[in-house]
């Protein structure tokens, strides 16, 4: 279901209760009621992230993350509305507020360069995509024969290459070929197997680091307690939290420059009621990527990748020991292989577009927010600034 | 081989049949009123049917051979480059073409085979195997021809060249107003250079004798179907080739983070190079494009998507920059660069819409139109913030000499800047507020400049400025300083607006209303300065000596007192200090001339201790910024001149 359902009336309500009611007292009850709403949203959304895993989508599909970043422009519009909409600009100037807010923004830019890295990383995804649909062309050509079992093998291996050298900081050379599958090929066919399909330079300069800066983001994160926890102090942190998850997943899921030391943990508070599903997904993310970092295959936790990197493993398998005219029954298992690549494919050909707009939408929203933000600080400096 | 044969036997009419449609179609392609679809319909079916001409007409008796014999051949033909290490397009044209031959003869064997019904047959099946084996090495090795091809003729452009449609001298963006004085201005009309895509704006980024040499490579690639192959190579080689140029435009990988922290010096020359290398890089996207057409245009949407592909991420990082620069509220000096950024990216908004025009470019096209959206929003409110700037400007203690204000002279310098960018703020302001609806009836000799956006802020903004320099003026004790202050101040804003471009954005009305200002406080500072001094020497009736000399003296007195302190007044522009020495000269030295005259006889000598003349000439040390004093050295003696 789209979270943005309940969004429009929310953030109505708390226009026009704003406008009502400026100044007094009762202001105060009316406000912990739209956090209290705020939370439950948030709350909602990620509960249903959660249990759309179980249905066609898994974590870190591309649909899900697609979902993932619906879900945080939701949050993001709401949490604006709860910190800024019809309030008095001089409250967020105030302490705590006039440290978290500035920290916030921090965040914030962060994650922008997190959204450009992994914009640049949709492409890098597309370009395994463009590699496993020669393979499907391949293939799909019948009867295969050692011409249509070379030129599968010759995109397998550039896709295998592309996958590793995504791998951590570790710039190997294109040239290397991918050891797995020399056994008895035609060598000097393999000379060229890789310089061709070179993957994408990062977009980065040299020693920004996407693991780097997700930790710098999570680093003063902590949650309000005592009374600043019923204040605004909470919303700037749900909203931090979701940030730094939302940039982790897209992290952990697309190839980004350097995440090498990525965290696999960063403490949210067990006992907060919105926290829960978010914690649940962060505990299966960490634990997928603790499981492809032993095996040392970083290409990224997107699922549609994965797949194609161990269909990719099988169907180099095949293709080295291919002989002409192959036995029926592996011929079968590799239809169904390639039907399920060329499913995969096409997935990826209809989401990671829009994936990628979305990053880039996601980036345009924060960008926007982060202006609001400022210009409200900055009339608030100056209300506040004669009573100094 | 009788099997052969009967797989591939076509019965006589068949023949004939093939016979005359490859006539109609050869006679249909020579026609030149086809568009494109049609013309590649009709090669594809041309070489449909000479593959199975092949077929068929070898098949024949003892044809078949004959089909082995070539397959051989070719199939020699193509291995042998295997075990070559050089390339084939570089071994001459000949060798290119005859390895294109087999090539092709290979494909439309594959062809022909596939398009006949499979048999079940072992040896069939071996050949076919054979000859796909084969088209696949042949295909691998084209391949690795395009890229050798593409790298080794790359052209690339020198900077200054591709750039040298600039259309301005630069704007030095600095802090300091000094150096933002007496910035040339040229003309408008030398603009609008894009947006039409004339042929001189595209350059050859391959050398243009390897092109058919490219287009042949990739039609016989799409032919076999190995197009994701081809494109690619194509994108890659391409890509890299973009990413080599951004290199060399000095196309720096910031994050965002980086810029933001970014000092304002460094900042501001890589803005420079921003703007530049903005420019030159939407002439080599133009070039690109029409690269793509010509080698795989004939191939419906490839051409685009590889356009696409070949720019989209590695605009990121230009892109990048911009938005955050545009992210950040800057200070009244920084204007200049946003609106550097603003213009190239709004001038070549609709080039961009064209080169990027269909699907596949969208996100581009998105990318560039949210630049320009954040540029605009900051160039506007760091505009916008210049005249709250100017109100919040404050003062405590009176400026020296009653000179030129430094806000005075920033302000002007700023805004003559300004007029430069006179087309791309008008859009900005357009949305902002309303023009001056009821231009006044006598603005006929005005342009149409004076009525615009940017002219309504332009006059508001010296206003806020002149309702600034009258606070400053009050923290002046003497009323007759306060004068001088504010008829420098405003005869420096009239000569920067009528010596430049301003003229056309202020109007005459607002010249000589200016003009009109700065004289009543020149008339003004007369008042308050002579007034009292000269009533000394007024004729009160009373004629005796004793008050007459008693006048004199007191005359002189004043006189000095006034020399001293204004002496050290300043007018900076020589001709307004004259003609305000003229001026007061002619009055002060006119009344103490008929003074002097009327009451010779009566005054004694010793009390006349200036001739009129000395008058005068003491009149001309006024204003000179250096206080001096008449009393000590000159009073004790009587005249020595």
């Amino acid at each position: 279901m789209r979270a943005t359902d309940n969004q429009g009336s929310f953030l109505n309500r708390i226009s026009i209760r704003r406008n009502q009611v400026v100044s007094m007292d009762g202001n105060h009850e009316q406000e912990l009621e739209d956090l209290d709403l705020f939370q439950k949203h948030v709350a909602d959304r990620f509960s249903d992230l959660l249990s759309s895993t179980s249905d066609d989508d898994s974590v870190l599909s591309i649909a899900w993350l697609r979902k993932l970043l619906d879900a945080f422009l939701c949050c993001e519009a709401e949490f604006k509305a709860v910190l800024l909409m019809g309030r008095d600009p001089s409250q967020i100037s105030k302490p705590p507020l006039d440290r978290l807010v500035p920290e916030f923004l921090d965040r914030v830019v962060k994650a922008l360069d997190v959204c450009n890295a992994a914009a640049h990383g949709v492409e890098s995804v597309r370009h395994y995509q463009k590699l496993a649909e020669i393979v499907v062309a391949a293939f799909e050509q019948k009867p295969i024969g050692d011409g249509q079992v070379r030129r599968a093998k010759k995109a397998l291996n550039s896709l295998m290459l592309t996958l590793e050298d995504k791998e951590g900081s570790t710039h190997k050379s294109a040239e290397r070929t991918w050891s797995f599958g020399r056994r008895g090929a035609p060598s000097n066919k393999d000379r060229s197997t890789a310089g061709n399909f070179r993957s994408l330079s990062w977009t980065m300069s040299k020693g920004w680091s996407a693991a780097k800066q997700i930790q710098a983001m999570s680093a003063n994160l902590v949650a309000p307690r005592g009374g600043e926890s019923s204040g605004l102090a909470l919303p700037v942190y749900i909203m931090s939290t979701i940030m730094v998850f939302v940039m982790w997943a897209l992290v952990a899921a697309i190839p980004c420059q350097e995440r090498n030391g990525l965290l696999t943990h960063f403490p949210v508070p067990r006992q907060l009621g919105w926290a829960q599903s978010m914690i649940v997904l962060q505990d299966r993310i960490a634990e997928e990527w603790k499981k492809k970092k032993e095996k040392n295959k970083l290409a990224g936790l997107l699922e549609e990748t994965q797949r194609l990197e161990r269909l990719g493993l099988s169907l180099i398998e095949f293709s080295d020991s291919f002989q002409f005219p192959g036995e029926a029954e592996r011929l079968e298992e590799v239809a169904a292989q390639v039907s399920e690549l060329s499913e995969i494919c096409k997935k990826m050909e209809e989401g990671l577009v829009p994936l990628q707009q979305q990053i880039r939408e996601v980036f345009h929203r924060v960008v926007r927010s982060r202006t609001e933000i400022l210009d409200v600080l900055d009339q608030g400096g100056k209300m506040s600034a004669p009573t100094m | 081989m009788g099997d052969f044969s009967s797989v591939l036997h076509l019965c006589e009419g068949d023949q004939h049949v093939i016979a005359a449609t490859q006539h109609l179609v050869k006679a249909l392609g020579s026609s030149k009123i086809l568009n494109d679809d049609l013309r590649k319909i009709l090669s594809q079916l041309d070489s449909h049917l000479s593959s199975m001409n092949i077929i068929t007409t070898e098949s024949r008796g003892p044809g078949f051979r004959e089909v082995e014999e070539q397959f051989r051949c070719s199939e020699e033909k193509i291995m042998g480059w295997e075990s070559r290490q050089s390339f084939i397009w570089d071994c001459g044209p000949l060798e290119a073409s005859q390895y294109l031959k087999s090539v092709h003869d290979i494909q439309t064997l594959v062809e022909g085979f596939r398009s006949l019904s499979v048999n079940e047959d072992r040896k069939h099946k071996e050949l076919v195997n054979r000859a796909e084996s084969l088209l696949q090495i042949a295909m691998s090795k084209l391949e690795e021809e395009l890229i050798h091809i593409l790298v080794k003729h790359k052209q690339y452009f020198e900077p200054e060249y591709m750039s040298f449609r600039s259309w301005r001298r630069d704007v030095v963006y600095d802090e300091s107003f000094v150096s933002v004085e007496d910035i040339a201005f040229e003309e408008e009309s030398q603009r609008n250079f894009c947006g039409s895509e004339s042929e001189e704006y595209i350059l050859d980024l391959v050398d243009p004798h390897v092109i058919p040499h490219l287009k042949s490579i990739a039609d016989i690639m799409f032919a076999s179907n190995y197009h994701q192959e081809f494109c690619q190579a194509f994108i890659s080689a391409r890509r890299d080739a973009l990413e080599e140029y951004l290199i060399i435009l000095k196309v720096e990988k910031l994050s965002i983070e980086d810029v933001l922290k970014m000092q304002w010096d460094s900042l501001s020359s890589k803005i420079k190079n921003w703007v530049r290398a903005m420019k030159i890089i939407i002439r080599y996207l133009a070039s690109e494009k029409r690269l793509c057409d010509q080698i795989s245009g004939d191939f419906g949407f490839v051409s685009p998507l590889c356009f696409a592909d070949i720019s989209k991420v590695s605009l990121l990082p230009l892109l990048s920059f911009g938005e955050a620069i545009a992210m950040e509220t800057h200070g009244p000096e920084k204007l200049f660069c946003l609106l550097d950024m603003y213009e190239v990216v709004a001038d070549n908004l609709l080039y961009i819409d064209t080169l990027f025009s269909e699907e596949a470019g969208a996100w581009v096209r998105i990318e560039f139109h949210e630049l320009h959206r954040g540029l605009a929003d900051t160039a506007r409110a760091t505009f916008m913030a210049f005249g709250n700037a100017i109100a919040a400007n404050g003062s405590t203690s009176p400026f020296p000499k009653g000179a030129i204000h430094p806000l005075t002279k920033y302000v002007m310098n700023h805004i003559s800047t300004l007029t430069i960018y006179c087309n791309a703020l008008n859009v900005l302001l357009k949305d902002h507020d309303t023009a001056d609806s009821n231009p006044p009836e006598n603005g006929h000799s005005s342009s149409s400049l004076t009525y615009g956006h940017l002219a309504c802020r332009l006059r508001s903004i010296t206003s806020t400025l002149e309702f600034n320099l009258d606070c400053k003026s009050k923290l002046y004790k003497d009323a007759a300083l306060q004068h001088i202050f504010l008829m420098n101040n405003f005869h420096y804003m009239v000569e920067k607006v009528k010596g430049s471009e301003l003229r056309l954005f202020f109007g005459d009305d607002w010249i000589r209303k200016h003009i009109v200002k700065f004289q009543q406080h020149a008339t003004s500072y007369q008042r308050a300065t002579w007034s009292l001094v000269l009533s000394l020497l007024r004729d009160d009736g009373s004629a005796s000596k004793a008050s007459l000399n008693e006048k004199c003296r007191g005359f002189c007195i004043a006189f000095e007192e006034v020399y001293k302190s204004q002496t050290g007044w300043s007018i900076p522009d020589s001709q307004l200090r004259e003609d305000l020495q003229i001026s007061t000269s002619q009055k002060v030295v006119q009344a103490y001339r008929n003074f002097t005259g009327r009451n010779s006889s009566s005054i004694g000598d010793k009390y006349i201790k200036y001739t009129a003349d000395d008058l005068q000439n003491y009149i001309l040390d006024f204003f000179d910024g250096s206080p001096r004093s008449l009393q000590n050295s000159r009073w004790k003696e009587p005249a020595w001149f």
